[in-house]
């Protein structure tokens, strides 16, 4: 018994010294060949963790890291403009099996697209300070984003811009990147058909709705309106500015103006676009919803079960561009720096994702998800 | 006879899992070509073996394309591993000597006891939101400890409890003193069961770490890894991962049922 | 040395009496027997001769000493054994001269010695789960006699054990007992092993216990288990036990 006794403690003893050895270790390996770690969180946990110092950084969409900022929590490190200059970021999709089971879905998505035009209108004039509607938009922007202070929401909406046009060689381009950062599914790319990223772009996006809005943008709303109001289930993210024109056309009744009436779909806001894909559209409770283009073009491939094509969409508009910051906190100054930090994401597949993938790749830095 | 039992039974075992797993890929097969189906259960999106093993070779190492760094299953693995080590040390430590202490002596058990009993109803998931929030690094490591410590301590208590009396007149008789009583005889006789406490704790850890990682923030982890996959749609190596883990769980088990085995050689 | 007095000794547990004002003497290096029906009380006697329990009503002395507490100049040897599972003959026998603090050298000399006398040899590091029964009861002696006890307190050692084992351990016992001669108190259910073994046999009543009659076996030794003489007293005794046997009976 004895015996047993000595044998046990060396064999807890030298796991010990194992775990000593590997801490010691990772410690001494030299912090430029460390991949920079991302790590899913909220928005929330983002601003909390910069703060405590858990995480060295984050990448998110407006209006976190306005947040982050005014509290001098951390800095802009990056704006995703930099990354690639005018980047396509949230657009409005439908989803496909809504399309085929809705008698007038072609005008229903083109008073959308009219919807969207008119919100992003009225959200650029509202910018300007001097402008009448500029308070009625900051009450806008700090209720949508969950926000208490207008200096954020002011910061905010600075590094938004607001679209309704749908872009389809950047969407292609898009295509390509998760293509090489070897996101899709093998098996599932080849089952969808698409021979190339051009091929997807085309069959994905659509500017034909954006087109009539744009010719019918000044006629009278009364005339235009559907003749049998409609009811559409639309789905967006939790707190994300970029989302903003969707807030404004529905306080402002611009919707209900053209005969649309908004019911928040099952499980909106949503924490991010993986989950709008797969537990809404893919699900059918999303009849038109609002997110990041990649994780369109991501799951529509990846979560899709080709059988019946249960998560195809189409995007009709855009929603913005650019608009998603990488923050740092105080003491960093370059990308470099956060080798073998850890920084937070919203998660694999979405727009934040690629976008970092893409600024580490122009400083031959590694990434980690 | 018991050699050939005993290899009658493990062909049995063998066979039985191989048959689970043409059974899945035949429910599969047979989804897809539209012949079966269930009620609001989208059989479709299931993966058949062959993806999952397929999905597991190519996941199980770390992928580099371009800047983006995929930590392989193989990283994973360990990395959750060892929460569940750091973590099972600590509660074996702590646990021990406080189901030695709550055993044995009346006084100690009642002040203890009702503050055990309430806490160890408390699921080690219950735990997390708390842990992230008082933890700097999340607390993974506390959860596992949560887990782990309190079949030890109930084990442990239990093992201490019932020590024959016979053996403890006996050692009286020969004069032992209480100390010598509790280092010589209390204690080598609960061993079994102390054991047994740390094998059903490593369990409830494993399961717990996994768990815990899918909600608090680390790049490496089973639980990440599986949650991970999850919203990139990459549903085959969720499930190639779901395997890992539960492979893993058994492999610990049985390491420590012969560890038992092998050092316990006086029990029946 | 080894004198064992017990004088008026009551014991109670709870409300239930065990015993009442039982009196009789172990003499030094007395062998005695003690003899009742089931649930007389005679382990109840040896566990207060040991100091495991204490006495309500009366006192026990040995070598003039009253005994309070666990009394470490008795060894105690159990009928289902009690070894410890997780220790070797060897060690286990070495239990007692540990507890004293002994160093290892003088361990191992003791255990050597006993494990020789009890006719262990070759088993030392054997598990008890690995010996028979009267193997195991020979472990038992042995770990008891280590610790040079004046007084070994013996509770039905060969009750588990089959009949020819059991008559085999009696003389082994005795055998042991000539070489280190030391006073014997041993509870028995047997008359023929208590006249075997014992000087004296002390017959108690049924519950609660007192002591009934006391028998001198004034027999030669090596004691013949057929003898003339032998059968004389084993029919007092028997005589004697059985009506003691029979009111046990009825009270079940």
């Amino acid at each position: 018994m004895k015996n047993s006794i000595k044998i046990f403690s060396i064999v807890i003893f030298v796991i010990f010294t194992i775990f000593v050895a590997g801490c010691l270790q990772s410690k001494q390996t030299p912090v430029v060949s460390e991949p920079i770690n991302l790590v899913k969180m909220s928005g929330q946990e983002m601003i909390q963790k910069l703060g405590t110092g858990e995480i060295s950084g984050f990448i998110m969409w407006e209006p976190y890291p306005a947040i982050a900022v005014t509290k001098g929590l951390g800095k802009d490190l990056i704006l995703s403009g930099k990354i690639w200059k005018d980047h396509p970021c949230c657009v409005v999709a439908y989803d496909q099996d809504w399309y085929k089971a809705t008698n007038n879905s072609d005008e229903i998505l083109k008073r959308m697209a009219l919807v969207q035009l008119r919100s992003v209108e009225y959200i650029n004039n509202a910018k300007q300070s001097d402008s009448n509607d500029h308070n009625e938009l900051i009450n806008f922007t700090m209720q949508f984003g969950g926000m208490t202070d207008p200096a954020a929401a002011n910061l905010s909406l600075a590094d938004v811009e607001f679209v309704y046009n749908t872009n389809i060689p950047d969407t292609t381009t898009f295509i390509r990147k998760i293509q090489d950062f070897g996101i899709f599914v093998p098996e599932k790319w080849n089952q969808s058909g698409y021979k190339n990223a051009s091929d997807y772009a085309n069959s994905l996006v659509t500017n034909k709705y954006v087109d009539w809005a744009i010719n019918n943008k000044d006629a009278n709303s009364s005339i235009i309106s559907l003749k049998e109001p409609v009811t559409v289930r639309y789905g967006y993210l939790i707190n994300d500015i970029h989302e903003l024109p969707f807030y404004v056309g529905w306080q402002k009744g611009y919707y209900r103006d053209v005969g649309i009436n908004i019911s928040i779909a099952e499980g909106a806001p949503f924490q991010n676009g993986a989950f709008e894909m797969q537990k809404g559209f893919k699900s059918n409770t999303i009849d038109i919803g609002s997110l990041g283009i990649p994780p369109v073009i991501i799951h529509r491939i990846n979560s899709n079960d080709f059988s019946n094509d249960d998560t195809r969409v189409g995007v009709i508009a855009g929603m913005n561009n650019e608009g998603s910051i990488i923050v740092v906190a105080n003491n960093i100054t370059s990308l470099k720096e956060l080798s073998g930090k850890t920084v937070g994401f919203p998660g694999p597949g979405t727009i934040q994702h690629v976008l970092f993938l893409m600024a580490a790749d122009k400083e031959g830095l590694k990434v980690s998800v | 006879m018991k050699v050939g039992e005993k290899k009658k039974e493990l062909l049995i075992n063998l066979l039985s899992l191989v048959g689970f797993v043409l059974l899945w890929q035949a429910i599969l097969i047979l989804t897809r070509e539209g012949i079966f189906s269930i009620p609001f259960i989208r059989l479709r999106d299931i993966p058949t073996p062959v993806e999952t093993w397929n999905a597991l070779l190519g996941s199980m190492f770390t992928h580099t394309y371009g800047p983006s760094l995929t930590y392989g299953i193989y990283n994973h693995v360990f990395a959750s591993l060892e929460r569940v080590i750091e973590g099972g040390i600590i509660a074996f430590i702590i646990g021990v000597p406080v189901g030695i202490g709550v055993g044995y002596s009346k006084l100690i058990g009642n002040i203890f006891n009702p503050l055990i009993e309430i806490v160890r109803n408390m699921p080690p998931m219950a735990w997390i939101p708390i842990a992230i929030f008082i933890f700097v690094s999340g607390g993974s490591i506390f959860i596992v400890f949560i887990g782990v410590v309190f079949p030890i301590i109930l084990n442990t208590i239990q093992g201490v409890r019932s020590t024959d009396e016979r053996l403890l007149d006996a050692a009286k008789t020969l004069g032992a003193s209480e100390s010598m009583i509790v280092t010589k005889v209390v204690i080598p006789s609960a061993f079994p069961s102390i054991m047994t406490g740390l094998r059903i704790g490593l369990g409830v850890g494993w399961m717990a770490i996994v768990a815990a990682e899918m909600v608090i923030r680390s790049p490496v982890g089973l639980g990440y890894f599986i949650w991970n996959m999850g919203d990139l749609g990459r549903y085959a190596e969720m499930i190639a991962g779901m395997i890992v883990i539960g492979v893993i769980g058994y492999m610990m088990n049985i390491s420590i049922l012969l560890l038992q085995r092998r050092f316990i050689k006086w029990a029946d | 040395m080894g004198r064992l007095i017990l004088e008026s000794v009551t014991k109670k547990f709870n409300s239930f009496l065990a015993l009442e004002n039982v009196s009789f003497e172990v003499a030094d290096g007395e062998f005695v027997c003690l003899l009742g029906p089931s649930g007389c009380g005679k382990t109840t006697v040896l566990r207060l001769a040991a100091g495991l329990e204490a006495p309500i009503g009366g006192n026990l002395f040995l070598d003039g000493k009253k005994i309070e507490g666990v009394n470490k100049e008795c060894g105690f040897v159990f009928q289902e054994y009690a070894l410890f599972p997780w220790r070797t003959v060897k060690e286990n026998i070495e239990f007692g001269p540990q507890a004293k603090g002994l160093d290892k050298k003088e361990c191992n000399r003791i255990s050597k010695h006993y494990i020789d006398l009890v006719g262990l040899n070759g088993f030392e590091n054997h598990y008890p789960k690995e010996l028979s029964g009267g193997m195991k009861q020979r472990v038992g002696i042995a770990r008891a006699y280590a610790n040079h006890p004046k007084l070994l307190l013996m509770d039905e050692p060969f009750g588990a054990l089959d009949a020819q084992t059991r008559n085999l351990m009696q003389g082994e016992l005795l055998r042991i007992w000539e070489k280190e001669h030391i006073s014997v108190l041993f509870v028995t259910h047997s008359v023929d092993e208590a006249v075997f073994l014992g000087d004296k046999v002390v017959v108690m009543s049924a519950r609660p216990g007192k002591v009934k009659e006391i028998f001198d076996v004034k027999l030669p030794r090596p004691r013949i288990r057929t003898s003339l003489e032998a059968n004389i007293i084993r029919d007092k005794v028997l005589t004697s036990l059985g009506m003691e046997i029979k009111l046990a009976m009825k009270e079940k």
